[in-house]
């Protein structure tokens, strides 16, 4: 990937996530950290499309990122991490591959249907893995807490 | 203070907190740490999205259930953390019930149907994505006011109680046509790119990822009710945009 093209992603990227930020109507003091953590995962993305040929890789290691960050801003800032989480992982959400499966299908083209199939579900398969892991275990670890303070079963 | 306004200020704090896109855990733990915290003394909470139901027993045994219904929500993550600060402070201080129901509609009343901050993220957000899928200036420029459109049928017209899906299909349609048309115009180059831009303002990406997530923390009712919700939600974005694809003859 040119420098230029990888610097066009993390640029808009960036922008769409702050953007967004706007969206979700997150508090105005917490948008330069959501912001910042689009951008860090557009940042991890370009690494990783460069490193690896597979969506999926490519798609993980953004998304772990992203899940962590926001879990430990969740834990600074006192707030729900679906605050960092949305807005930060907002880049990765395959729209455009999502579109040309739905436009394949519908000018019928059935070959370039399923390819544009298969990709989109590795990329959704990266990306829900990456924050599920994290958000799995930190709700297990929060979760047993929990349970203990108020013995339910 | 009765118990009944106790269960009744932890459910309506559960319910805006569900209607602003809160994960069902967060949820129901907030139910039971507000009961407890008023001296509840056994705190049974069942909840899927659109139905929650929470039986709650006084110290003297006696027990308490209501139930809320659940129409429609969405994101809104400010006014989440806004509840979710309230909940702390809740259990933290023990206020009186009445003045923390009413710091809790004051939470939820606060809101304009048009909000200029919300409408400049929409237009933002269509044209960094449609530069971010490999879009020009032009397209990302063309972007701009069909997701302009989109937030005013969302705050005007969705908010009247249109339903969801033809909502949806309804504005994806708008969406490709005017899209077409910039190009046909020759004010914009790809179609497909403002769509794109476009797309990812309407698509259920974050609630699909929360759907699964629901679903591997143990509640499996409300991650499928979810996940089954966005799918309907993306086919509904498919069908809008396959009437202007087929009428138009190609992009």
């Amino acid at each position: 990937m040119e420098l230029k093209e990888a610097l066009t992603i993390i640029i808009s990227g960036l922008v769409g996530s702050c953007a967004f930020s706007l969206v979700f109507r997150v508090r105005k003091s917490r948008i330069f950290w959501s912001t910042l953590g689009g951008g860090l995962v557009c940042v991890v993305y370009v690494i990783c499309v460069n490193r690896f040929n597979h969506e999926f890789f490519q798609n993980l290691f953004p998304a772990l990122l992203g899940a962590v960050y926001s879990e430990t801003m969740a834990r600074v800032t006192k707030s729900p991490n679906t605050t960092f989480l949305a807005c930060s992982i907002i880049p990765l959400v395959p729209g455009g591959r999502l579109y040309y499966t739905m436009y394949y299908f519908i000018v019928g083209e059935m070959e370039m249907f399923i390819e544009a199939l298969k990709q989109t579900a590795r990329i959704a398969a990266g990306l829900a893995v990456g924050i599920i892991v994290i958000s799995v275990f930190v709700h297990i670890v929060n979760h047993r807490k929990f349970k203990q303070i108020y013995d339910i079963e | 203070m009765g118990a009944g306004a106790v269960l009744s200020l932890a459910m309506d704090l559960g319910k805006s907190m569900v209607k602003c896109g809160a994960e069902m855990n967060r949820v129901e733990e907030t139910i039971i740490r507000v009961c407890y915290a008023y001296g509840m003394n056994r705190v049974e909470v069942f909840s899927i999205i659109s139905m929650m139901t929470v039986t709650a027993f006084d110290e003297e045994g006696n027990d308490y259930t209501q139930s809320r219904r659940i129409y429609a929500y969405s994101n809104n993550l400010g006014r989440l953390e806004q509840l979710n600060a309230l909940s702390r402070s809740i259990c933290a201080e023990k206020p009186d019930v009445a003045e923390a129901q009413k710091k809790l509609e004051k939470i939820n009343s606060a809101e304009k149907r048009f909000r200029l901050s919300a409408c400049f993220g929409n237009a933002l957000a269509a044209a960094a994505f449609a530069i971010f899928f490999g879009g020009s200036w032009r397209d990302a420029l063309a972007a701009v006011p069909i997701a302009v459109m989109i937030y005013l049928m969302n705050s005007f017209i969705k908010a009247r109680g249109m339903n969801r899906l033809f909502f949806t299909a309804v504005c994806s349609a708008l969406s490709g046509f005017f899209a077409i048309m910039f190009v046909r115009l020759g004010l914009a180059d790809n179609a497909d790119m403002i769509m794109i831009g476009d797309i990812m303002l309407i698509i259920p990406g974050l609630m699909l990822i929360n759907s699964m997530r629901e679903m591997l923390c143990g509640d499996v009712m409300s991650g499928l009710m979810r996940f089954l919700e966005s799918i309907i939600v993306a086919l509904a974005i498919a069908c809008g945009f396959a009437v202007p694809i087929l009428l138009m003859k190609g992009v």
